[in-house]
């Protein structure tokens, strides 16, 4: 369970850079658009995760005024994160056909 | 936005919520806000995005429960674990205005009950004695004996807070805790023996001191 969640968190992590990178967001916004793509984590799962994000410097947050009134903190990625998302598609790219791989074998055995 | 902004806006948008919503998120405020050694101003801004969101949420017909599950203790020790901790200058400064207010608070009470007493029940005397080696030890061994009440009450509180206590319990609880802590100081400040120079202080002076004292720990926390 401990090792599953690990790697569930770190997938996550990797899936809130690639969206802040396209556009900053706020929580809300961000937990709307993971949403959007089908990734059905709990909604408040996202704060831990943006705090930590932002301790490791690779998010920034940012109080704005948002289009339709009220101050939001939106997150920007930072060049750390720029990087730490890139590692995160090639080890991405490196894993996933592999694990799709072994798993249809493992279907049709 | 500062922390006191940061903490107005919580709580005029907090009166939006739902009854639900409110009991449990004011729930997770007070416990996330009593992990008093990470900063403030990460503190409230976070609080302050869980808020919109059940705002967000509710209009929506979801509830807070719905977006932080159904264990409140847990969600919120995830985001303290997260939240990064006060710096060093801030705690201090944090400390030094507490020390102000407890001075304050020593002085000018003692300065208070003085006067009152001697002119609504004409006892004791307006000049009392002071023994300045005396009064400095009951202050070294009262500030941290304050402080670990402080704590122990803040620690209570917190384990408290997620969990359906019976209140005229609670009450007595702490009604004996408030009692035995106001004896431990009353017998320190009654078998403490007299060393040192005298220094005869009038009342008012007192009351003066303590005021004048309490306005620098104002003047502090207004500039932390």
């Amino acid at each position: 369970m401990a090792i599953r969640s690990q790697l569930l968190k770190g997938i996550l992590e990797g899936c809130i850079l690639a969206v802040i990178e396209k556009q900053p967001v706020y929580g809300y916004e961000l937990s709307v658009k993971l949403h959007e793509y089908d990734l059905d984590v709990s909604e408040g799962s996202i704060y831990p995760i943006l705090l930590r994000l932002q301790k490791e410097k690779l998010i920034q947050g940012q109080m704005e005024k948002s289009p339709n009134g009220p101050n939001r903190k939106y997150y920007y990625l930072t060049d750390e994160g720029k990087d730490s998302l890139e590692e995160f598609r090639q080890k991405w790219d490196w894993i996933k056909k592999p694990v799709d791989q072994i798993l249809e074998k493992g279907e049709s055995l | 936005m500062n922390t006191q902004q940061l903490i107005s806006e919580n709580n005029r948008k907090r009166e939006f919520l739902t009854k639900e919503n409110k009991e449990y998120y004011e729930d997770m405020l007070v416990y996330i806000r009593l992990s008093f050694d990470k900063s403030d101003q990460e503190t409230e801004e976070v609080l302050n995005e869980m808020l919109d969101h059940v705002l967000l949420a509710q209009e929506e017909g979801r509830t807070a429960k719905d977006i932080f599950g159904s264990n409140p203790k847990q969600y919120a020790d995830e985001v303290i674990g997260e939240l990064p901790r006060m710096v060093t200058k801030k705690q201090l400064q944090y400390f030094v205005m507490g020390i102000f207010y407890l001075l304050a608070a020593w002085v000018g009470m003692s300065g208070i009950i003085s006067t009152g007493a001697y002119y609504l029940f004409h006892v004791g005397e307006l000049y009392e004695d002071h023994y300045l080696v005396s009064q400095i030890l009951i202050l070294l061994i009262s500030i941290p004996l304050a402080f670990l009440y402080l704590i122990l009450t803040l620690q209570y509180i917190r384990w408290s807070t997620f969990k359906s206590i019976n209140r005229v319990g609670e009450f007595l609880l702490l009604w004996l805790i408030g009692m035995l802590s106001f004896g431990v100081f009353f017998l320190i400040y009654y078998f403490m023996p007299d060393i040192g120079p005298n220094l005869q202080l009038p009342a008012y002076i007192k009351i003066i001191i303590g005021v004048i004292l309490f306005i620098f720990g104002r003047i502090l926390y207004k500039r932390i």
